[in-house]
């Protein structure tokens, strides 16, 4: 298989057929599946639940075999193993022993990946630091919340610096507050020149974070391409919502800027076309009115998303 | 060297968690149970109390540490599927063969380390009662150990493809007959059907012969142990325990985990 340049991630026409039970009868999940990834950048794999993301996933990381197809990690093939402490890869709501400590875990993946015995400590201590998770460090597992065992997990993935990271549902269970953190990890992954795969269903997060996305149903690609397309090409809208604003102003605001508007208690929140809405502050701002958020709606990539779906299940 | 120091990695952890198996204790604790209660039933004979005691004590050493290393051994690979441990594990630089050895050589470890417990209350026991202690009762150990080492790899290649409730039955079915198998074949050379004989003789060839392990007679009646037996009995657990782990390697290098 030759590697293109900048190319970390090849699927080839992936097809996997699972045989349910002890029948003869073979289900289709993956139907040739094919995309690349390119070095140094957040690649977001999008697709409802059972779309086969995580199988997908599974052939890369060399759990599961293709039926048909092939899959390669920085010009390897996935069945190899020698190269994988090049990669990292969190699985969906990742299980860890839970008799172990997150320090003693995640000296267990060090030594996996070969770490130097003399960097591991400190690996792992500024690991720890990374996902904020320093404080509980010496505790058992089994006492961790699920969001701490995400960021384990996160840790886990990280403990040999890898080249490529696979993240399977990274902000699967997580509060904002762990969503966040995740997403800085990812985003300062891709400052230090690393590869990002994540496989999700949260389009926003997609949004924030990903250069490219690839959109996934019923086990076939429908769409991929760059996220700036999806957002250039998006029709923009934004919500204000206002409070203190005056019956007459909003008259006036919806006659000569048609805006949609509707009552929240005290407050208003107005929908404005993207080109209108420097003119609606300005004019509910000199009338008196404070504004309390400004929120804009991209929502090309979730219109792209669920046309794919409806139309693959329209086609059935 | 790498190869060697995730194989180790996978078998410390394995150790780890083994021992903090109850089934363990539980085991461990019934074994030298039945090893200090065999001081009682010795006085119920008036002749070889000594080897009445011993007797009990090592066949009750043979059948815990057995049931230690069935019992824990066939849930060694199915455990880290369906908790998904190993989805974490196998991304890393480690193949499915270190995995699988890494996981025996765990076990194998913890299974020594009871047996070695075991022997300890054996010999606490035989010291106590009076009953002769030599280098042949260490030796019928030891080859109880080699028994355990390949017990582990029959229950690792069990454990690598199927359920722990089948694993279990293949893995007592296969202890028991490997046990059996040389009377079995001594019983289908008396029939007069050929077929039975032949029967007999394939499962003797086929199945593994546990009792080239089984020095216990001798250990306990004072009888001389050949070193030929003992190198027989360590070629045949290495060559038996190696084929076993390829086999189970191959198998499982060929799972799909879903």
């Amino acid at each position: 298989m030759t590697v293109e340049r900048g190319e970390v991630v090849r699927v080839e026409r992936v097809v996997k057929d699972f045989r349910p039970g002890f029948g003869l009868r073979r289900k289709r999940v993956l139907h040739g599946v094919t995309f690349q990834v390119d070095r140094g950048e957040i690649f977001g794999f999008v697709g409802p639940n059972g779309a086969g993301k995580t199988t997908t996933l599974k052939i890369l990381m060399g759990l599961i075999r293709p039926t048909e197809g092939s899959a390669s990690i920085l010009g390897r093939d996935v069945a190899e193993s020698e190269f994988r402490d090049q990669i990292g890869f969190l699985p969906e709501n990742p299980y860890f022993y839970p008799f172990l400590s997150a320090r003693e875990i995640l000296d267990f993946y060090a030594r996996l990946c070969g770490v130097d015995s003399r960097r591991r400590a400190a690996r792992i201590d500024e690991l720890l630091e990374v996902v904020n998770l320093s404080y509980a460090a010496d505790a058992r597992l089994r006492t961790y919340s699920k969001g701490m065992l995400q960021r384990v997990g996160v840790a886990q993935a990280l403990i040999n610096d890898p080249e490529v990271v696979f993240f399977d549902e990274p902000m699967s269970g997580l509060d904002p507050i762990g969503r966040k953190e995740i997403r800085d990890v990812i985003l300062s992954l891709r400052a230090a020149g690393k590869t990002v795969f994540m496989t999700t269903h949260i389009l926003h997060d997609v949004e924030m974070i990903c250069d490219r996305v690839a959109i996934i149903v019923k086990g076939a690609i429908r769409h991929q391409g760059c996220i700036e397309d999806y957002l250039l090409n998006s029709t923009v809208s934004t919500d204000i919502v206002l409070s203190q604003l005056s019956s007459e102003t909003a008259v006036s605001l919806e006659e000569n800027f048609s805006v949609e508007m509707r009552g929240l208690g005290e407050r208003v929140e107005l929908t404005v076309p993207e080109k209108r809405v420097r003119d609606v502050l300005e004019a509910a701002l000199t009338s008196g009115a404070q504004v309390v958020s400004v929120t804009p709606h991209r929502s090309s990539l979730e219109e792209v998303f669920l046309n794919a779906v409806q139309d693959e299940e329209g086609s059935v | 060297m790498n190869s060697l120091m995730r194989i180790q990695a996978l078998a410390v952890n394995t150790f780890r968690e083994a021992i903090r198996n109850k089934l363990l204790y539980t085991l461990l604790g019934f074994g030298i149970l039945m090893i200090g209660s065999g001081v009682l039933l010795a006085t119920l004979s008036y002749v070889e109390v000594d080897e009445i005691l011993q007797d009990i004590g090592m066949g009750a050493i043979r059948f815990f540490s057995a049931g230690i290393a069935i019992f824990i051994g066939i849930g060694l690979i199915h455990d880290e599927v369906d908790r998904r441990t190993i989805f974490t594990i196998l991304s890393k630089p480690v193949s499915r063969t270190e995995f699988l050895v890494g996981k025996w050589a765990g076990l194998t470890f913890t299974v020594w380390l009871q047996l070695g417990l075991m022997a300890l209350a054996f010999g606490i026991v035989s010291w106590m009662a009076g009953a002769p202690l030599g280098a042949d009762h260490a030796v019928a150990i030891a080859l109880i150990g080699l028994e355990l080492m390949l017990l582990v790899a029959i229950a690792t290649l069990f454990s690598a493809f199927t359920t722990p409730m089948l694993a279990a039955l293949f893995c007592v079915g296969l202890w028991m007959i490997g046990h059996f198998s040389r009377d079995l074949r001594a019983l289908g050379e008396q029939s007069d059907l050929e077929s039975v004989s032949t029967m007999a003789d394939f499962i003797f060839r086929v199945m593994p012969d546990f009792e080239v392990f089984n020095k216990t007679l001798e250990a306990v009646h004072g009888l001389p142990i050949l070193a030929s037996e003992i190198w027989m009995a360590i070629v045949y657990a290495l060559g038996y325990t190696i084929c076993t782990l390829l086999l189970g390697s191959m198998i499982f290098s060929r799972r799909d985990f879903k």
